[in-house]
């Protein structure tokens, strides 16, 4: 029990200090409102709709940007790394657009798309590509080339030796690319939101400064974080999900003997 | 058990594999009749992994050819495994499913068979990595002789086990030849399990087979007996490259 409360020990203490400094007048609510003002902006807000509506929003442009990336930089990765002839003809490529910054597409896009949901969607899937392409690729190129030989020799065919050798061995780096990408998500999204848009938590942030709403902003601030925490909590999960075998997660062997995983029912 | 087939023999003529300027093996014969045990013994470096890859069909000869049951072997043959030095189980698989891998559905059920004849049954739902070093062999021979080969290969297997562990597996190794027909071919540079599981032992020296003993030991063996001392002294002598002497 005071195990699992432990690492919240420091961020409570936080918090009560900055509740203490701003009630004590040390702390301008100008420059730093308290927690509770911002919990009480954050419950305002939620009751007139608009907080849900903004958090939906900046959600679902995240929600369709990393799908469309990762699914073309699983792709692309799944290609390059399995195929010596679609590696010569695209990793080339792909590596010297890997080495321009995505967010610098910025104005081009918002000259492409406006400030409509289409920019948001292409930023975001933009910068969630790479770092999936490149783990992906990097991950079926260090497959263990003696499980490869194995394979072969065990009389698997090409679908079963991906399926089997290729794709488990990728996995591993390939999660790690997912956990990245979910990082650079948000990050692009913040970055997308505060510049061009009419709506979003990004743009809730960004309106409350006009109105010197600092209570807003940092309300705000704390929501990308919480939604960050979120995304590496479900990358954590897949990756406890999808290698159970892995040393890292693997059980005792105790736990491991579960009567109801019998060889009958694998086989 | 019954078996669809049995051994087959195994042949290489006149076989060189150079790598570029670099001859490794030239004009290797050899002959393994079907349901034979061979063991091929040489220093490290004498190209025994290099012979191993090509009569495993997992590397083609720059000249010559190797025969299985008579017929040149171009690329893998579906009836030849290999039993790995470093057993080469698949760590994202159970046990159970890492036996049965790259089985047809007639041969499926011998996977479990299989694993409770080598006494792991009741790991079939474990991952490879919790288990030991010899665990993850007796996994790996089960899973070599699931899909009835006519041709087992064995690269060293044992070399990575500790010495009790080791004597467990030369048994089961002999136990298991002795139950099936499958021809097997042992690589290594260990003299003494050569001659445990070898009906004959043949030395690979300077790109070919230099020499040849046959091991006249009934089955099961017993490695205690002077005789037994005697012949192993006497190929570890030859390959060590000085006479063999007695002690």
């Amino acid at each position: 029990m005071s195990r699992a409360l432990t690492p919240w020990l420091l961020p409570l203490v936080l918090l009560l200090a900055w509740q203490a400094a701003g009630k004590l007048g040390w702390l301008s609510t100008r420059v730093l409102p308290t927690p509770l003002e911002v919990g009480r902006a954050g419950v305002k807000l939620t009751a007139s709709g608009e907080l849900p509506r903004h958090l939906g929003v900046s959600f679902a442009r995240a929600a369709a940007g990393f799908v469309i990336g990762t699914t073309l930089g699983l792709a692309l990765g799944v290609l390059t790394g399995t195929s010596r002839r679609a590696e010569r003809l695209l990793d080339t490529s792909v590596q010297m657009l890997r080495t321009i910054p995505h967010l610098a597409l910025i104005p081009l896009v918002i000259l492409w798309f406006g400030v409509g949901e289409a920019a948001k969607v292409f930023l975001v899937a933009v910068g969630v590509l790479f770092p999936v392409y490149l783990n992906t690729y990097h991950g079926f190129r260090t497959v263990d080339s003696g499980l490869i030989e194995m394979g072969r020799v065990y009389a698997l065919g090409r679908w079963q030796l991906f399926r089997r050798v290729l794709w488990p061995g990728a996995l591993p780096s390939v999660l790690v690319g997912v956990r990245y990408a979910l990082g650079v998500m948000w990050l692009t999204l913040i970055v997308a939101e505060t510049i061009a848009a009419t709506s979003g938590v990004g743009y809730l942030a960004m309106n409350a400064r006009e109105f010197l709403r600092t209570d807003v902003v940092v309300l705000s601030i704390l929501l990308y974080a919480l939604l960050g925490k979120l995304a590496d909590g479900v990358a954590r999960l897949l990756e406890r999900r999808l290698l159970p075998w892995h040393p890292a997660f693997v059980q005792p062997i105790a736990a491991a003997a579960n009567p109801d995983d019998s060889v009958g029912s694998e086989l | 058990m019954s078996f669809a087939a049995g051994g087959v023999s195994v042949e290489a003529v006149g076989v060189r594999r150079a790598f570029g300027p670099h001859v490794v093996l030239d004009r290797l014969n050899l002959r393994v009749a079907a349901g034979e045990f061979v063991a091929i013994v040489g220093r490290s470096g004498s190209g025994k992994s290099t012979l191993l890859r090509l009569l495993a069909g997992l590397d083609q000869p720059t000249a010559g050819e190797v025969r299985i049951d008579g017929r040149p072997l171009a690329g893998l043959s579906p009836r030849t495994r290999v039993l790995f030095q470093d057993g080469r189980l698949l760590p994202w698989l159970r046990v159970g499913e890492n036996v049965a891998l790259g089985l047809d559905d007639r041969r499926r059920e011998n996977a479990a068979r299989l694993l409770e004849r080598v006494g792991l049954a009741t790991r079939a739902a474990d991952y490879p990595g919790v288990l030991s070093g010899g665990q993850r062999q007796r996994v790996a021979l089960a899973r070599a002789l699931a899909a009835e080969p006519g041709f087992l290969l064995f690269d060293e297997p044992l070399g990575s086990l500790d010495a009790l562990t080791r004597v467990e597996m030369q048994r089961l190794v002999e136990e298991l030849w002795r139950e099936r027909p499958f021809t097997g071919v042992l690589i290594t540079h260990d003299v003494a399990e050569a001659v445990t599981l070898a009906d004959r032992v043949l030395l690979l020296e300077g790109g070919g087979i230099r020499a040849e003993w046959p091991v006249p030991f009934p089955r099961p063996r017993a490695t205690g007996s002077p005789d037994f001392a005697r012949l192993v002294e006497g190929v570890l002598g030859r390959v060590l490259g000085r006479p063999a002497q007695m002690t």
